[in-house]
C-alpha cells in the first residue's frame, strides 16, 4: 500500500465525530451507557474494549445504523440519521461482505455513485483507492475470487475512495496477515499526516498503540478512559528505592499518588501525573530520605487496558 | 438510481433473469404447441365445443399459469429483499453513504416490483398474441385486465417486503405462500358459494380477498382477459364458466382496497426498516 497525497475533501473544518451521552439498551441490557467520543480534525482515535463492550454499537449509532435512546452526536457538524452527516465518510465494517457477483471496480463504481464523484473523478479516484490497498491489478476480477483479505481490502478501499474527511475501521485487519496489518498501519499514519480523521475500532492493543493520538475505552458500554495515548501508556508508574522505606517517606510518596506494591525498601507508585517526578525526587530528599533509584517504568498499552478492566471489574464486585 | 442498478445487476448476475427468460420461452412455446393442437380439434366439425369458449378456457389457464409463476417470483424476490443483506453485512457498507433508509427501500423494493409487472405485461402479452394468432382470441378489455394482475403481483412484493423487514427471507416467503393458498382456497369458496347460492361461504371468501386480495384480483383481472363470446355463452348456459375464472368486473371499491392494501404495506415496510436497528 502506497501514500495517499492529497488532503481529504468535504469535511470543511467541522468536528469529524462530537458525540455526547451516548445510551442504548437493548431489552433489559445497557449496551452503550453515557458515552462520550470526540474526533478531531485530523486525530486518530482508538476506541478499545473487551468483546461486548460496546465498541461496535458506538460505531453503528454514529452512522445512524443503530438507533439511540439518550444522546446527541454528530458527523462533521451534521446530526447522525441525517444521510449527508455522511457525505464526506468512509466506513469499513466490521462484518464486511460485497457482492460477489461484482468485480472489485464495480463495487468502487457503486460507491462512488453513492457518494455523489463526478463521473470524470470517478476512475481515477477507483483506480488511486485500490493502488492504496494494494489491490491494483485485481479490480477487474470478480468478488467471488478474492479471499477474505482481500476483501477486507476491498472494505479499506470503498472506505478511502473519494478521500473522505472521516474514515470509521471497525476491526479493519482482522482478515489480514501480518504484512497487510503493517500496510494498514502505514495507511492509517498517512491518512493522518494528510489530514484524515480516522476512528479505529480494534481489540488489537498493540496496533492501537502504534497509529493512535487518542484511546477511549469502553467496558460495559462505559467510557473507563479518554484522552491522549501518550498520557495513557507512559511511564505513570514509578518504582522508588529508599534507604528505608518508613512510614513517613509512605506518606510522601501518597501525596503524589497510589502505592499499588511494597516491598523491602522500595515501592511502586501510581503517579496521577506524569510531570510530578522531579516533584517527588525533591519531597523525599527535603524529608531526608535517601533516595536510592526514581525509575518511571513504562506500562503498555496492554498492562493499562487490563489494569483499568479489572479495576471495573472489582468496581462491580465481579 | 444507484441502488435500482445494482439490484438489476443482481438479478441478471444471480441468474434470476435469464433463467426466468428461458423457463418463460419454455412455457409459451409449450402454451403455443398444446392451444393449436387443441384449437385444431374443437375446431373439426365432429366436435360439439364452441370453439370461442374452448379458445377463452385455454387463454385464460394460460394467464392463470403465468399469473401463478408471477406470484411466485414476486414472493421469492421480495421475501429475500431485505433480511439477507442485513445478515450478510452487505446493506451496511452501502447505507453508511449518504443514502435514505427509505430510498434504499425504495429503490430495491421497487426494482423488485418493476421486474414482475413487466414479466405480467410480457408474458400475458405473450399469451393473448398466441391465442389471438391461433384463434382470432379477443379479449374483454386486455389492458384492464393486465393491469389487475401488475397490481397483484406488486401487493405481492409489498406484503414480501415488508416482513422481510422484520423476519428471515424464507419465514417471510413462507408467510406469503400461505397467505397466496388461503387466498386461492378463498376463491373456491367463493365459486362454490355463487354456485350453491349460499351467502356464508360467500361472505367467508369476501372477508378472504381483504386479508389477502390476490386471488380476488386474479378472478377481476380474469373477467377482463376472457372473450365477450364466452361470457354470453356462460349466462346463456349455467354450466359452461371457468372455475379459475370470474364472471363479473371487480368493483371499484374492492380495486380502491387493493391499491390502499398494497400502499398500506410498502409504508409499514418503511416504518419498520426506518426504525430497526442494523
Amino acid at each position: 500500500m502506497s501514500s495517499p497525497t492529497e488532503s481529504p475533501v468535504g469535511g470543511d473544518g467541522a468536528v469529524p465525530i462530537a458525540a455526547t451521552g451516548l445510551c442504548k439498551t437493548y431489552r433489559d441490557r445497557k449496551v452503550l451507557d453515557q458515552v462520550d467520543l470526540h474526533v478531531g480534525p485530523g486525530q486518530v482515535v482508538g476506541l478499545l474494549g473487551p468483546n461486548g463492550a460496546g465498541k461496535t454499537t458506538t460505531v453503528k449509532a454514529l452512522l445512524g445504523m443503530v438507533h439511540l435512546d439518550e444522546g446527541t452526536a454528530a458527523l462533521l457538524g451534521h446530526p447522525v440519521g441525517d444521510p449527508t452527516a455522511r457525505r464526506a465518510v468512509g466506513y469499513l465494517p466490521e462484518k464486511f461482505q460485497y457482492p460477489d457477483w461484482l468485480d472489485g471496480r464495480q463495487v468502487l463504481e457503486a460507491h462512488a455513485r453513492l457518494i455523489g464523484l463526478p463521473a470524470d473523478e470517478r476512475a481515477g479516484a477507483i483506480t488511486d483507492a485500490l493502488r492504496l490497498v494494494g489491490l491494483s491489478g485485481r479490480g477487474d476480477d470478480r468478488v467471488s475470487g478474492y479471499s477474505k483479505g482481500m476483501q477486507q481490502r476491498l472494505g479499506l478501499a470503498t472506505a478511502i475512495l473519494g478521500r473522505p474527511a472521516l474514515v470509521i475501521l471497525d476491526e479493519p485487519t482482522s482478515a489480514l496477515d501480518p504484512i497487510g496489518r503493517r500496510e494498514v498501519r502505514d495507511l492509517i499514519r498517512t491518512m493522518r499526516d494528510r489530514g484524515t480523521a480516522v476512528l479505529l475500532n480494534s481489540h488489537l492493543l498493540g496496533e492501537v498503540e502504534q497509529v493512535c493520538d487518542q484511546v477511549v475505552i469502553l467496558h460495559r458500554g462505559r467510557v473507563i478512559h479518554s484522552g491522549p495515548l501518550v498520557d495513557l501508556a507512559a511511564g505513570v508508574e514509578v518504582r522508588v528505592t529508599l534507604d528505608r522505606l518508613d512510614e513517613d517517606a509512605l506518606a510522601v510518596m501518597a501525596g503524589f499518588g497510589r502505592i499499588t506494591a511494597r516491598e523491602s525498601d522500595t515501592a511502586l507508585l501510581a503517579l496521577d501525573d506524569v510531570a510530578a517526578v522531579p516533584a517527588l525526587a525533591s519531597a523525599l530528599v527535603m524529608r531526608g530520605h535517601g533516595l536510592q533509584a526514581l525509575v518511571p517504568l513504562h506500562r503498555s498499552l496492554e498492562d493499562v487496558f487490563v489494569d483499568l478492566v479489572g479495576t471495573d471489574l472489582e468496581g462491580e464486585g465481579l | 438510481m444507484t441502488v435500482v442498478r445494482l439490484t438489476l445487476r443482481e438479478a441478471a448476475n444471480r441468474k434470476v433473469l435469464i433463467v426466468g427468460a428461458v423457463v418463460s420461452v419454455a412455457f409459451l412455446l409449450l402454451f403455443w404447441l398444446g392451444f393449436s393442437i387443441a384449437f385444431n380439434s374443437i375446431t373439426s366439425p365432429s366436435d360439439p365445443t364452441d370453439p370461442a369458449v374452448g379458445a377463452t378456457i385455454m387463454t385464460v389457464l394460460g394467464l392463470y399459469a403465468v399469473q401463478f409463476l408471477a406470484a411466485f417470483m414476486a414472493v421469492l424476490l421480495a421475501s429475500g429483499a431485505v433480511a439477507p443483506e442485513i445478515d450478510s453485512g452487505r446493506l451496511h457498507a452501502i447505507l453508511a453513504r449518504p443514502l435514505s433508509r427509505t430510498s434504499w427501500l425504495a429503490q430495491r423494493a421497487g426494482t423488485f416490483a418493476m421486474l414482475v409487472a413487466g414479466y405480467i405485461v410480457v408474458m400475458s402479452g405473450a399469451i393473448l398474441s398466441i391465442g389471438a394468432a391461433i384463434a382470432g382470441y379477443g379479449a374483454i378489455a386486455p389492458w384492464r385486465g393486465v393491469a389487475l394482475l401488475a397490481l397483484e403481483v406488486v401487493v405481492l412484493v409489498a406484503l414480501g417486503t415488508a416482513l422481510s423487514v422484520r423476519l428471515s427471507a424464507i419465514a417471510a416467503g413462507v408467510i406469503v405462500i400461505a397467505l397466496y393458498g388461503a387466498a386461492w382456497i378463498g376463491g373456491i369458496m367463493d365459486i362454490v358459494g355463487t354456485a350453491l347460492d349460499n351467502p356464508t361461504l360467500q361472505r367467508i371468501s369476501t372477508g378472504v380477498s381483504l386479508v389477502i386480495p390476490s386471488d380476488a384480483l386474479w378472478r377481476g383481472a380474469s373477467y377482463y382477459l376472457q372473450s365477450p363470446a364466452f361470457l354470453i355463452a356462460a349466462q346463456v348456459e349455467a354450466d359452461t364458466g371457468n372455475p379459475f375464472a370470474g364472471n363479473a368486473p371487480p368493483s371499484g371499491l374492492f380495486v380502491a382496497w387493493a391499491v390502499a392494501y398494497g400502499t398500506a404495506w410498502w409504508l409499514l415496510a418503511d416504518r419498520w426498516f426506518r426504525r430497526r436497528d442494523l
